[in-house]
Parts: structure tokens; sequence; C-alpha cells
């Protein structure tokens, strides 16, 4: 496995968005294909029945506002938002295109691209990262270089990042030409489009220091995209052939994503039993089991599970089922506390609508909704320790497998 | 200058509001006074009964009926419909009224034009903003505000007012409106449950810190008026000060009135203080603009097709030649902007203390259907001599500050420098600003 985890343009719109990823992703498997049997009817025919009011306010708009009127997909949006907030739910929201295409590909874990980090500097500007042996490397684009323009696109002040990823992503093959800006000198790349990965788990063994011979099988869960399944799966079989005896799963800050994902990678360490119910408006709760899977999976050795506050969603749904059965203890801080699935519908025009269409609840039905988990060993990690190279969760998470064994 | 005014203006005028900062509205929708037809489900549940009746079918739609794309007007029906048959579908939650989708809607079509002052203001917020804006309601006389945490607190009781007899203190919490708790409510909802028809009670229970169980009190609603003018002699009794908080419909008739009993008195100098004043309506403005100016261009309105008109002062006013000294902060907005820069124009008054807020736009308001009250954003308006203000604001011609540190201290270092200025000619120190300096007039 390559620890240099990839990670594509778009990353830095997680910055812009953290729902987006967290919350948002949850539940998709509720479209994925026939292989739902809850998938929701496709609308029929839904008689609209008039709103005259809309077009009236319009009208006196159209009439006698003093500034520019916006396009009608502009005004469209500001509807379905606006429609959308009497809800009062911040999690069911309007998508745009743009964001929508940037979300999707974070779910796929792959995508064409040139293979930056690009993050806003405190001028407003867009500056650059290339990653090691990326398409945009190769082409000659520094680290700290500043994007100005992409193919015909001169960037505006301030502009917005998911747009810039946008243009910047296309089929892998074609070539984009990236205008920067470094030293105050104008320069241009012309770089080839190549699929770029983005691994959403990293694995290593731990080689114990105060216990010889003891080997722990880390596992950073970041995200779960479409590939986190298979990726837990080959963690495990590659850190049992390297001798692991023991796991520790990562999942702090990893803010969510896909319901499935959470699923497969819960089954990996349980054998048997529910992994979460879901609880419809008015229906009785669905359990969702384990997943049978022959392959890998590790069931008898310890195993803890490292949550912080920013560990939500997909991610308390694993930290809830392994709590909740007795499988192992969690060790951090108290969790986010999302317990509400999104299902997304893409709209004819590439946007989508996110609404939240269930609250899930852990193997014992606990609603963890605005509470989150306790873990089950406290241990904060002061601001300082990622500077000084200190972890003491990892420290109290490995003491933990050492008492086990 | 600009020729008399022709009557006609005058009915237009009085429809037109110069929008009100953002902190107009917010300050006036707390004030507690009364409303028809109200009541505490309305106001804040999603699910409670409607004013219009609420289609039975499940099925309704935002959208204009035309199974096709898109509307005349440019609506993507098809998009909405979907939007909406998947919520309906899939949405956990109860789904809101028609109605209330329908306010989300127009909230958020009009938020696409992305002026902060173009807005639709939903039926049952529209009628209380109405009263405020005529100064007069039924209700106790008190305003509100949230504070952290959620609670709403009351932040001050007018002279004489129901509330103020009952012994409601400012600082009180409110606990809860004839038995509902108000936590999590806004204070525009708190303050629909309280107003109320004068004659008829209603039951507070407040909480304050030496009685933090909680108590209630019974107050009976009256008729309120909201004073808009405070008033003293400063400078050893030698200088009149008065303070106009916002230009409402009775602004300029309370002004008159109190400046009358100032003038009385003969003093040597005049302060207006305009600070924290978010505005008003126009004719207000053009109205306390008389007071103090000749007659002559007050403002000047254009819009986006070029049409431009202007208002212009009566030349009847009783304080045309009174040393002057205007107060204003980044809290003058708006109609306070128009006088402040039409009297820092004509060099009728200095302008001190702080950079003013910079609402330099004209609303129209017009009642919907509905109940609802849209306001757009009609015209921007230039002071006489043709200077944009919007989102600059005016420069004082002496800035002077006043830090929080000097309010909870109980000083004005503002008040002070125009008190100074007055009885001295003396320019406040240090902080004059070089490129803007009229000579007072005398």
């Amino acid at each position: 496995m390559n620890k240099n985890r990839v990670f594509g343009i778009a990353v830095a719109a997680l910055l812009w968005s953290a729902f987006l990823f967290g919350a948002g992703w949850m539940g998709r498997s509720l479209l994925a294909g026939g292989e739902s049997p809850r998938r929701p009817p496709a609308p029929t025919s839904y008689p609209a029945t008039t709103n005259p009011l809309l077009d009236e306010v319009w009208g006196h708009v159209r009439e006698s506002f003093v500034g520019a009127i916006p396009s009608d997909t502009v005004r469209n949006y500001g509807v379905i938002r606006g429609a959308l907030s009497s809800l009062n739910d911040r999690w069911t929201i309007l998508v745009e295109p743009q964001p929508r295409a940037v979300e999707k590909d974070h779910m796929r874990g792959q995508f064409g691209g040139i293979g930056v980090d690009i993050r806003v500097d405190d001028f407003g500007h867009i500056v650059m990262t290339p990653h090691k042996d990326s398409p945009a490397q190769k082409a000659g684009i520094l680290p700290g270089d500043i994007l100005i323009g992409i193919d015909d696109l001169d960037l505006p002040d301030k502009p917005d990042l998911n747009e810039v990823a946008a243009h910047v992503r296309g089929n892998p093959g074609t070539a984009v030409h990236i205008r920067v800006l470094r030293a105050d000198q104008r320069m241009e790349f012309v770089v080839n489009r190549a699929n770029i990965d983005v691994p959403s788990t990293d694995w290593h063994i731990i080689t114990d220091t105060i216990k010889p011979g003891f080997f722990i099988g880390y596992i950073g869960i970041h995200q779960f995209t479409e590939r986190t399944g298979a990726e837990v799966k080959q963690a495990l079989s590659e850190l049992k052939q390297a001798g692991s005896q023991a796991y520790l799963i990562d999942l702090r800050d990893n803010g969510g994503g896909l319901l499935n994902a959470a699923v497969d990678v819960t089954s990996r360490f349980l054998n048997d039993g529910v992994v979460l119910y879901e609880r419809k408006h008015d229906q009785a709760d669905v359990a969702f089991p384990v997943t049978r899977d022959s392959a890998a999976g590790a069931y008898r050795e310890p195993i803890v599970v490292l949550i912080n506050g920013n560990t939500a969603s997909a991610s308390e749904i694993v930290a809830g089922a392994i709590q909740d059965t007795g499988r192992g203890k969690l060790i951090g801080e108290k969790s986010f506390g999302k317990g509400s699935v999104q299902s997304i519908y893409d709209l004819s025009d590439g946007s989508s609508v996110h609404i939240t269409s269930a609250k899930w609840l852990t193997p014992n039905k606990r609603a963890i909704d605005g509470v989150g988990l306790t873990p089950d060993i406290a241990v904060v990690r002061a601001a300082n320790e990622a500077n000084d190279g200190k972890d003491s969760q990892l420290d109290r998470a490995m003491a933990a497998l050492r008492e086990q064994k | 200058m600009q020729p008399e005014p022709v009557n006609n203006g005058n009915n237009m005028l009085k429809n037109i509001m110069l929008g009100m900062a953002g902190v107009f509205i917010a300050i006036l929708i707390f004030i507690v006074g009364v409303t028809v037809g109200v009541s505490a489900a309305n106001g804040f549940s999603f699910n409670g009964p409607s004013a219009f009746p609420v289609p039975t079918d499940r099925t309704a739609s935002i959208g204009d009926g035309t199974p096709a794309s898109s509307s005349s007007s440019g609506l993507n029906v098809t998009l909405m419909n979907d939007v909406m048959s998947r919520l309906r579908a899939q949405w956990y939650g109860d789904i809101p009224s028609d109605d209330k989708l329908t306010d989300g809607a127009l909230r958020g079509m009009v938020s696409s034009l992305g002026d902060p002052f173009t807005a639709y203001i939903e039926p049952q917020y529209a009628k209380i903003l109405e009263q405020d804006m005529t100064s007069r309601f039924e209700g106790i006389g008190a305003t509100l505000k949230s504070v952290t945490g959620g609670a709403i607190q009351i932040v001050r009781t007018f002279d004489g007012s129901p509330a103020r007899n009952a012994g409601v203190q400012a600082g009180d919490l409110i606990e809860s409106v004839n038995g509902a708790k108000v936590s999590g409510l806004t204070t525009n909802e708190v303050a629909a449950m309280i107003r109320g028809t004068a004659g008829t009670t209603v039951t507070i229970t407040l909480r304050r810190a030496d009685r933090p169980k909680g108590f209630d009190l019974t107050i009976t609603r009256g008729a309120i008026t909201i004073p808009l003018v405070t008033s003293k002699m400063v400078g050893d009794g030698t200088i009149a000060y008065v303070s106009l908080y916002d230009f409402s419909a009775e602004a300029s008739a309370q002004l008159n009135a109190t400046l009358k009993d100032l003038l009385a008195k003969n003093p040597k100098g005049l302060i207006l203080d305009l600070r924290d004043n978010p505005g008003g309506y126009l004719s207000q403005a053009v109205d306390v603009g008389s007071i103090f100016l000749k007659k002559g261009t007050l403002v000047i309105e254009r819009d986006t097709k070029g049409n431009e008109r202007s208002e212009s002062t009566s030349g009847n006013g009783i304080a045309h030649d009174i040393p002057m000294v205007v107060l204003v902060n980044g809290g003058s907005a708006s109609a306070a902007e128009i006088v402040a820069g039409a009297i820092q124009d004509y060099g009728r008054a200095v302008l001190i203390g702080e950079t003013t807020f910079g609402k330099g736009s004209v609303q129209s308001p017009q009642t919907l259907p509905n109940g609802g009250q849209l306001r757009i954003t009609i015209q921007h308006w230039y002071t006489p001599k043709n200077r944009g203000i919007h989102g600059t604001g005016i420069a004082p011609d002496y800035v002077v500050t006043r830090t929080p540190a000097d309010e909870l201290a109980g000083r004005d270092p503002q008040l002070d420098a125009g008190v100074e200025y007055l009885q001295t000619g003396k320019a406040p120190a240090a902080t004059a600003v070089p490129t803007a300096a009229p000579t007072p007039s005398k």
C-alpha cells in the first residue's frame, strides 16, 4: 500500500463544506442501483398547484429592483433553497451542480484530475501543492504556485473552490492549460489529466516497543467512500500476513460518508448481529445486519477504536456498533453526534437534493443525534501534541490493547 | 435650489421607506405591541394552523401549475416539483404547510438577488412591523432581545407603560408567556405572543438575579406610544441636546414638539444625536430635515433606468439658524444619513462621531395577497452635492470615538466634544479629519 495518500484537487473542498462529506454522504446506499429494497419509487406525475405569489413577487422585482436581476437558474436555486429552509433541518439541502460533481468524485474515491491540493491563502489567492508523481508535478507546477487561470477562464477574486475544482477536472487523457503566478511571473503549463486516486484508508504495523513481539495493526479511516470496504478488507489481509495480533481503528476526524461502507467495515469486526437500525417517519425500525463474507475479518483479536469530536455520522455507526456489542473499547473524546441519514437525489440539471430520510440507532437502539458517543476511556489530545509529534490517545489505545493481550 | 416639491409627491413618499438597515428591523420587531390573529402556535410551529386554507392534497407543490419545464417567468417547475415530491416521499419530519413552504420559497427567491435590503416578510411579522412603524400599538410597552443560550430578555420598559407599572425591569428574563415556554423562540415570536388588544391581560413568568425561581406578573395591555425623542440641557444649561431614535411615522412631530420646549430655554447651541438611529420613512427624513435646513434639495434618488427625482425641504422649520452639532456613529443609517449628509453638504452643522453605516438605498414596501410584505430596493439616493454613500457611509467632520469601556463607565466623549465645540468653537483634539471641514454656520 502506498502510504502517500494522493489527494486530488478537490480535497480542498472539504474545508468548504464539511457536512457534505460527513453528513451528506450517508444514505446514498438507498440510491445504489437495484440492490436496495428501500429505494423509493420514482416520482409519478405530481400535479403542481398554482403558486401565483412566486410569479407576482418576481414581477415586482423585475419591474422595480435597482440592481441586476439574477439568472433563472440562480433564482430557481433560491426558491428551492428557501423552501427547504422552511424545514429547519440543516442537513436537508440543495447542492448545486459543481459541488455535486466534486462530491460524487469523492464518493467514488477516484476522478480525472491533475493531482494538486489547493488552498486559499490570506490574500484570497489559490495556492497549489502538486502531489508526488502527479500530472501537475510532471508538467512542472511547483508548490506555492498561484493559480490564476484554467483554459480560457480567468479566475475571479475570491474564486469558489468547487468551481475551480470542476474546471481543473476532466476526463483522463485530456489536457488542461493551467496558468499560474510564480514570483510575479506569469507562466502556463499544459497538464495531461490522469486518474487521481483518493484512498480513504491507510494502514501499517505498529511494533510495540514496550511489549516485545507484540504487533498491532493500525487502520486509519478518513472517510467512508465507495472504496473503503475494499480497502479495509485489503488492510486486514495484509496486516494479518504481517503478524498483527490486535487492531487499532482510528476514526478521529472522520466526518462520515456512505452508509453501506460503514456496514461493510463494521462487518469486518463483528461476525454476527446488527450494525444499526434505521428509523423512518411513521415506520417500524429496519435492521441492517452484519454482511456475511468469508474473506478476511478480525472477529476475535482485541480491537480499540479512536474517536474525537469530529468523528461523525458513518464513523459513529461503526464506533457505536463496536461499543454496543462489547467488541472493543472507544478511546478519545466524545463524538460529534450526527444520527440522521440523508438520501441524495440527483436532479435533472446536475444539482442534487440531500434529504434527511431517517434517524439511525445503534444495535442497542441508542439514538446519538445531538448526543454523540461517550468514549469508554476518555483521553483528551492537547492542542500542542500534533506539533510535538505526540499522540496521547494513540498511546492510551496501545496500552489498552496490551492489557487485553 | 429645487422648486417646491409637488404635493402629489407626499402620497408616494408615505409609501417609501428607507428600508431601514437590518438593525432597525431587528429592533422594531422586538417591540412588544399588538397584533391581530397571531397565536403562539402560528408563530413558531411548522404544523400550526395557518391563516390560509391548506390544501388537503399532500401532493400540492410549489410551482405555477404547468407541467412544462419552465413557466413563463423562468421558474423551473420540473426541478421544483422533483424536489418537493422527493421531500414528501422521504423527509423524516413532518412536511410544513404549503404556506410555510411558500414563505420559504419566497424568502429564498428574493435572497437570490443578493441584496440584504430586498426582503420578503412573512405575514405574521409584516403586521407587527407595520404597527411598529406607526410607533403606536397595543401591548405592554417593553422591548426584548434574545441572549446567549436562547433566552429572551427585557431590554427596557417605556415610561408609564403597563410593563413598567406592573414591575417589569430591564434585564428580566422571560420564562413563559401565558404558561407557554419561550425558550428557543425568536424575539418576534415572543413579541407576537405578548401583544394583544388593550384591556386584555397577559401573564408573563419572569426570572431575575434575586428571584431565580421565577415569578408571574399579570399585565393589562394598553395603548403604547413608543417615545422616539429624549432631550436634556447640557453644558451647564447652555446647550440643548435632543436624541432621535428612528424615523418612524411620529418622528418629526415628536422632535418638533421637543425642540419647541428646548428652544424656549434660549440655548446657545443645539446637539442633534442621530447615533444608532437606523432610519425609517423617507417622508420623515424630509420633515426632520426641514426643521434644520432652509428650503432646498434634501436628497436625490435615482433608479437603474436613469429616472431621477429629488425631495426638498419645506422651508418652514424652527431651528434653521441655531449653532448646531450632529452626533453620528456606525449605527446611524438610512434616513439618519440623509439628514446628516444634507446638513453636512450645506455646512449647516459639523458632524462629530464615527463614520455612518452607509445605507444609500431606498425600498418600496408592498403588501402581498397573503398578507406578507415585499420590500424592493428601487433606488439609490445621493446627498444634495451628489455624494453616493452606499457602502461607504458619511465620514464625520471630526472623528471622536466612544469605546465600549466609555459606555460601561457612562462616559460620552462624543457628546462632550459636541458641547465643547459649541461653547468654544474648539475642534475636538487630535482626531480631526483634515479633508472635510465645512465652516459651521453661525
